[in-house]
């Protein structure tokens, strides 16, 4: 999808890069990071869906990959 | 190619590898680019994230941009745009 | 290795078996052109496997195609690859989209693409085997395949094969490719990304208002993208015998057009009760989400509803909702 591909576009630029998806498109990203050249590029995954929660549960969801995020993101 | 006496079309894609970019040893001091595809959610995703990064990890400050529509991927001038601003990017939401 | 076998085990297989493509019959299949084969049509999303004439014919051999049929596929793939029908974001969406080749003009006709009964089902081997094709290349080249590259819940049927013309023997009207102002000898393909027709059944109705108006309920479906979002193809396929009764009330193809959009819609407090409308949903289209008595309409942008005349005589009319993520139809001139 997209995400990725903007993902893999900051990469080529030398921006360290993260995506966040929902559990829906895992696979899909997988694939999509391997046929950009990127095979095994990490991303966080969020429960799926996102849509129907509310905003405070979005936080919630968010902040538990937090820690996560900020290990792909530093060396 | 023909084998077997017929041809495989099957296609699959040798993509020459992209080197992950080289990750800084902290985020103190960094600013984050956020990048909203404009999905539900995706703007509280990221203001989560880029609010967290600084309190949590010393990001100097977090800048977030929309793209145009999710299912399009963003014009290279914002990515452009972003990369000449930020020291990491973060993009949501995916798919 | 049974050759069968062979294809049916590729992961881009549509579970079918195909033609097994041979230097031979792809030799076949290239006389259908005057293109070189080497020509270039362009990379098909998200794994952009390269579509050239030669890649074209032999997905045409696998799909069954006669050699006649190649030019409406080489004419196919560059409007599949136009931005605004946002290929690469169909092939991976969760929805359920594929992409419908409505094929106007004498060559369609010539090579037998059906648009009489039965037009969107089986036993028609031109409507059958071009849209295989495109298939066959969306999962090869683009990996457009789920689990892979696609995310999609569902698909369709019309993820197998999705091709027609219009019954021009029995449409009171002009074609769509002429009312879009192309010449009547112009050979016009249409794409629009949709999701299987819908059937309504209306053997009551002698006259337009109401016979429009059951049609346009099942364009306004609470659950449907069409309702929800700023741009949305629909395509509408009226039978002959209804698009009749419009004919001789005196509406042509824009009257018709335009009065379904009227029709079609839902109040905010309709929408309100189910599907995907919210507050975020209305902002994006400049609602105001709390005026319970506005009316939306489920076609928003006049070049979004696509009327065609197909199918045989009866009372039904189908409708084919779009994808609401952002793809616009498109439609373009092919050469034979």
């Amino acid at each position: 999808m997209c995400s990725v591909h903007d993902t893999v576009e900051f990469e080529k630029r030398g921006i360290p890069a993260a995506v966040i998806i929902t559990e829906a498109f895992a696979r899909a990203a997988t694939f999509q990071f391997r046929s950009k050249g990127m095979e095994g590029h990490p991303y966080i995954e969020l429960p799926h869906p996102i849509s129907n929660l509310t905003a405070g549960q979005i936080r919630e969801v968010t902040l538990r990959q937090i820690d996560a995020l900020a290990r792909q993101l530093t060396a | 190619m023909e084998i077997k006496g017929f041809i495989d079309p099957t296609f699959s894609a040798v993509q020459a590898k992209v080197p992950p970019a080289r990750r800084p040893a902290s985020l103190a001091g960094k600013v984050i680019g956020l990048l909203d595809n404009t999905k539900e959610g995706a703007d509280i995703i990221l203001q989560t994230i880029g609010d967290a990064l600084v309190e949590r990890y010393g990001a100097a400050r977090a800048v977030i941009r929309k793209k145009e529509m999710f299912s399009k991927v963003a014009a290279p001038e914002i990515i452009n745009e972003m990369a000449g601003e930020v020291q990491i990017a973060v993009a949501a939401l995916g798919g | 290795m049974d050759e069968f076998e062979f294809f049916l085990e590729k992961q881009w297989s549509d579970g079918f078996p195909v033609v097994t493509p041979t230097e031979e019959r792809v030799a076949r299949m290239l006389a259908g052109t005057r293109a070189e084969p080497d020509q270039a049509l362009g990379d098909i999303p998200p794994a952009m496997g390269p579509a050239t004439v030669r890649t074209v014919a032999i997905h045409a051999v696998m799909a069954g195609c006669k050699p006649e049929y190649l030019p409406i596929l080489l004419g196919a793939i560059p409007l599949l690859l136009r931005p605004e029908l946002n290929l690469n974001a169909v092939q991976g969406t969760m929805g359920s989209a594929a992409p419908l080749l409505i094929v106007n003009g004498p060559y369609a006709k010539q090579v037998g693409v059906h648009g009489g009964n039965g037009c969107f089902g089986p036993g028609f081997r031109a409507n059958a085997s071009i849209g295989r094709a495109v298939r066959l290349m969306l999962t090869n080249l683009g990996s457009g395949i789920p689990g892979i590259g696609s995310s999609t819940v569902f698909a369709s049927p019309l993820r197998y094969t999705a091709c027609l013309t219009e019954n021009m023997e029995l449409s009171p009207w002009e074609s769509l490719a002429v009312a879009r102002g192309y010449a009547p000898d112009a050979n016009v393909i249409t794409c629009a990304m949709v999701d299987p027709p819908r059937y309504g059944f209306d053997d009551f109705s002698t006259e337009p208002g109401r016979l429009l108006t059951g049609i346009a309920d099942s364009m306004s479906a609470l659950n449907m993208m069409n309702m929800s979002v700023p741009r949305c193809a629909m395509v509408v396929a009226m039978c002959p015998t209804q698009a009749r009764i419009c004919a001789q009330a005196g509406m042509g193809r824009a009257a018709v057009v335009e009065r379904l959009r009227e029709l079609a819609g839902r109040p905010v407090r309709e929408l309100r009760r189910g599907g995907t409308w919210r507050t975020e949903r209305a902002e994006k289209l400049n609602i105001d989400f709390h005026n319970e008595d506005l009316f939306v309409p489920a076609i928003k942008h006049p070049d979004d509803l696509h009327l065609i005349v197909a199918g045989g005589l009866g009372p039904i009319t189908a409708v084919l909702p779009g994808w609401g993520g952002g793809s616009i139809a498109v439609h373009g001139e092919y050469e034979v």
